[in-house]
Parts: C-alpha cells; sequence; structure tokens
C-alpha cells in the first residue's frame, strides 16, 4: 500500500536546513564582523533553503516507492474423516470446500478448508 | 562594471538590512520591503495553488495509471474465455463508461421497487455483456469477470472525477477547489488502491474479506444436501442443538452476491411466519484504531446493499414480529475487498460458536431459525 504522508525524518531535515537558512540571514544582518560576507551569506542560506524544498518534495516521493507490500497467499487442506492440515501456497483454481481427492493419511475425502493471505512487507 | 552594480543594489560591508543614509542601502531597504510585500499580497495564493496543484497532479497521474493497468488487466482476463478475432478491447473500453441513474427519490412511494428493478437491469446487462465477450467461461468464471469490470469500472471513474476537478480547478484558478481535493487525496487514493489490488484478487478466484458471511454458513452447511432458494441462494437445513436452523448463502465459488434477502422472505413465507429468529453475518466496516477481525454484536439487517434486500427483511422480519440478529467482523475497506486475512478466517469459527450459543440461549427446542451469511462468495464453495 502506498502513503501520501512524508516521512517525518524527511520533514525534520528540511525544518533543520530551513532554521539554518534563517540563521545565516540573522547572522549576515546583525553581526558587525560577518557582514562583509553578506552576499556569501545570503547565497549559503538561499541553497539551504533550496536544499530544504528539495528534500520536503522529493522525500515525500521515495516514500511511496519504499512501502508496496505484496501478500503470501496459503491453501489450508483438511479432511473429512481425519484431523489432518496441510498447508501449500495458493495456485488458481483453489476455493474453499473444494474437494482435492483422497486423503494421504486415512484415505477419507480432503476438502481445501481455508485460504487466507499473510502479508508480507517488501523494502 | 558587474562589481559596482552589486555593491549599489547589496552593499558590502552593511549586511543585507544596511541601515546607512547612503542612496544604495535606501534602494536595498526598498526593496527588501517591496519583496517582502509582493510575496505577502501578490503571489501567496498563487504559491498555494501552486502547491496542492502539484499535488493534485501528481495524484492524477497515479490514478490514470491504476485506471490503466486495471482495464489491461479487464481485458486479460475477458480474453482467456474470448473467441479468437473479437475486437474485446473496444467493447470492454466502451463498458467502462457504463452507467445506472438511481430512481427518482422526490416521490418516495415505492423507490426500493424502483432502485430494485433497475439494479436488475444493470445485472442483466452486465451478465449479458460477459456471455457475449467472453462467451467460454463457466459459471464461476463469468462471475469473476464481472466483478473484474466492476473493479475497472470503479478505477475509471475515480480517475475521470479527479481529472475532471483539477481540470476545473486549472481553469478557474480556483483554490478551493485545490484544497478540497487536497485534503480528500488520501482516502481517494486508498480506495483506488483497494480496487485496484481487489481487481488482482478477483482475477485469481481468491476469497476476499467480505466473503466472511459466505463462509461461516458453508461451514455450518458443507457436506449437507443444498437448494436454489432465490437467485443465486442456496440453502441447507442444519440440525443445530435440536433446532432447524436454515443457512442461506450465495452460490460459489464464482463471485456472486445474490439476492439474501428475497431469499429471506421466501423462507419466511413459506414458513407462515413461523421463524423464531433471524441471524445475519457480515463484514463491517471498522474504525480506525479497532482491529481487524474483531467480532460484534448487535441487532438489524446486516447486509450493505443499496436498499432493496435489507428492506424486504426488515419488513418481513417485522411482518412475522421476528428477532433480528446481527453478528458482523469488523474489517476495512481495502481488506473488505482483497484476499481474506487469517484474522477473518479466524473470525469464522468465532462467529460460528456466537450463532450456536445464541441459539441455545435465545430459542427454544424445535424452533426454527434462519441463518444468512452475507457478502461476496469468490472463492468459497459450500
Amino acid at each position: 500500500m502506498m502513503q501520501r504522508e512524508r516521512q517525518p525524518k524527511f520533514a525534520m531535515i528540511s525544518i533543520l536546513l530551513t532554521l539554518g537558512a534563517f540563521i545565516l540571514f540573522v547572522l549576515a544582518t546583525i553581526v558587525d564582523p560577518l557582514s562583509n560576507y553578506s552576499n556569501v551569506l545570503m547565497i549559503a542560506g538561499l541553497a539551504l533553503l533550496a536544499a530544504s524544498w528539495g528534500i520536503y518534495f522529493i522525500g515525500g516521493r521515495s516514500l511511496q516507492r519504499a512501502e508496496i507490500s505484496t501478500e503470501n497467499v496459503i491453501t489450508v487442506i483438511g479432511c473429512r474423516g481425519c484431523d489432518i492440515r496441510e498447508e501449500r501456497p495458493f495456485s488458481e483454481g483453489d476455493y474453499v470446500f473444494k474437494e482435492v481427492g483422497p486423503c494421504k493419511k486415512c484415505s477419507g475425502i480432503s476438502y481445501i478448508r481455508a485460504i487466507y493471505s499473510i502479508p508480507i512487507k517488501k523494502d | 562594471m558587474n562589481i559596482v552594480v552589486v555593491n549599489m543594489v547589496i552593499p558590502v560591508g552593511q549586511g543585507l538590512f544596511p541601515t546607512g543614509n547612503d542612496l544604495s542601502s535606501i534602494i536595498l531597504n526598498i526593496l527588501w520591503v517591496v519583496f517582502f510585500f509582493s510575496m505577502i499580497l501578490l503571489f501567496n495564493q498563487r504559491l498555494q495553488i501552486w502547491t496542492y496543484q502539484r499535488n493534485v497532479e501528481k495524484a492524477t497521474i497515479k490514478l490514470q495509471m491504476l485506471a490503466d493497468k486495471s482495464r489491461e488487466e479487464a481485458l486479460k482476463s475477458v480474453q482467456k474465455y474470448a473467441q479468437e478475432n473479437t475486437d474485446v478491447r473496444s467493447q470492454v473500453t466502451a463498458f467502462l463508461d457504463f452507467f445506472t441513474i438511481e430512481p427518482v427519490d422526490r416521490d418516495p412511494f415505492g423507490v426500493l421497487n424502483r432502485l430494485e428493478h433497475l439494479l436488475d437491469n444493470r445485472r442483466d446487462r452486465f451478465k449479458a455483456f460477459v456471455a457475449q465477450i467472453a462467451p467460454k467461461a463457466g459459471k464461476a468464471e463469468a462471475a469473476n469477470t464481472e466483478d473484474i469490470l466492476e473493479a475497472a469500472m470503479a478505477l475509471n471513474f475515480i480517475f475521470k472525477v479527479v481529472r475532471h476537478y483539477l481540470i476545473l480547478g486549472k481553469k478557474t484558478k480556483s483554490l478551493m477547489i485545490f484544497v478540497q481535493l487536497d485534503m480528500q487525496l488520501p482516502l481517494i487514493m486508498k480506495m483506488a488502491e483497494a480496487y485496484f489490488n481487489a481487481q488482482k484478487t478477483f482475477s485469481a478466484g481468491k476469497p476476499i474479506g467480505d466473503g466472511l458471511g459466505p463462509l461461516v454458513a458453508s461451514k455450518l452447511m458443507y457436506g449437507l444436501p443444498k437448494r436454489i432458494i432465490a437467485e443465486d441462494i442456496v440453502c441447507s437445513e442444519v440440525d443445530i442443538s435440536n433446532r432447524k436452523a436454515y443457512v442461506l448463502k450465495a452460490e460459489g465459488p464464482g463471485g456472486l452476491l445474490g439476492k439474501p434477502g428475497e431469499a429471506v422472505k421466501r423462507l419466511v413465507e413459506e414458513m407462515s411466519g413461523k421463524v423464531a429468529r433471524i441471524f445475519m453475518v457480515d463484514a463491517s466496516s471498522k474504525l480506525e484504531g479497532e482491529n481487524t477481525g474483531e467480532v460484534v454484536e448487535g441487532v438489524g439487517a446486516a447486509i450493505g446493499d443499496p436498499g432493496p434486500e435489507k428492506y424486504k427483511i426488515e419488513e418481513v422480519a417485522t411482518k412475522y414480529k421476528i428477532p433480528l440478529d446481527a453478528i458482523v467482523c469488523k474489517m476495512d475497506l481495502e481488506e473488505a475487498l482483497t484476499t481474506m486475512k487469517k484474522e477473518i478466517v479466524e473470525a469464522s469459527d468465532i462467529i460460528i460458536e456466537k450463532i450456536k450459543k445464541a441459539i441455545v440461549e435465545r430459542t427454544k427446542e424445535g424452533d426454527v431459525v434462519i441463518i444468512a451469511g452475507i457478502g461476496n462468495t469468490i472463492g468459497i464453495g459450500q
């Protein structure tokens, strides 16, 4: 399943970069010894702001790709005559209460007792 | 020359907000003020529109991708059962825009009869279309193909509605349209992904979460004689603690819902209303924070149809004063439409125990009860 929410770590980095840019602008304005480098500080601050925006937007997109999940579908086989229970991967044509031949244990009628999925998350 | 211009605009040695009285400082300060107010007053809404529009555009592209993929999946499923040299693509693509107009409800008298008539028409058209384009499909495969087409239609509709509002927002440059759309996108995307994943499940014929009711009924009726009691509904007589239980469900393993309301009505009428209780089992949408597979009891007709089937059950139960017991299993939309989870399978056994206990506690020996397993029976036989 894909989500639209951005990961908190990307949001935090984005906020920190914006704060860094703000601090640079303030330093360039109020600290006299640094005022000689105001152009450099301004460019550095703008670069931080650009990086902050970039991370905010691109970070959200990377999450959409990360959280794709798949499923593992199991077919459970039981028997009318005994308590045997077998599990195997689902194959097309399986359905619950389908009779699947004689039981290995008691030669009774074995059938599909259940079909269910177990989610597996992929990175 | 360039250095002089830069020094005039940004006076080196005086910071970004110079306090000097020279011309360049004054000009820079004025520029800052102009820049600030233009950002706040003139471009603020533009920037917001741009941000929201960008989100909606991304979602629309994704919805288009899902709609296209689901159409291809539908085509693939149909082609398996189609005659050679049949133009399946154009027929399926055209059918995805099929619509149903709801009956007028300004005069509510008989609205459910009219709705049922329209739903019957719709179902007949679906069946006829599938029979026409996939003549090699058996009953179960045809039912599954109908479900696959339903999912593709739902995705096609969602995509078209979102695209409509995106284009409308661009044309009118309305921030409100984009904001409303953007706020609803998480739920819209969740729904679209649920339908997309459901289609894969339908293609493989796997049981879905909504099949909980039929699964419970199947477990009770397995191995017993069955008869068709209404359209696509099978019924068996089961003895539970010396009470006669009529258990009914849609006929599996194809993706059918049947007409359980009609079946309950016929059964009750057959017995002239001498039914002690009606038990209904269905999947129920869970609230956030609730657990999947949680079993909850209540009263009323537990059925999520558009109205006619629920109405029939309520009407016949009211006519003969038959108590209606509802037992539901909690799950969200995606879980209801995709492969049944283990928790839901386990819940079916809990529900059977609850039904047996309720029958013993609330009815007498020799009484007759009806147990209706409501839901889509895809992947569940009987």
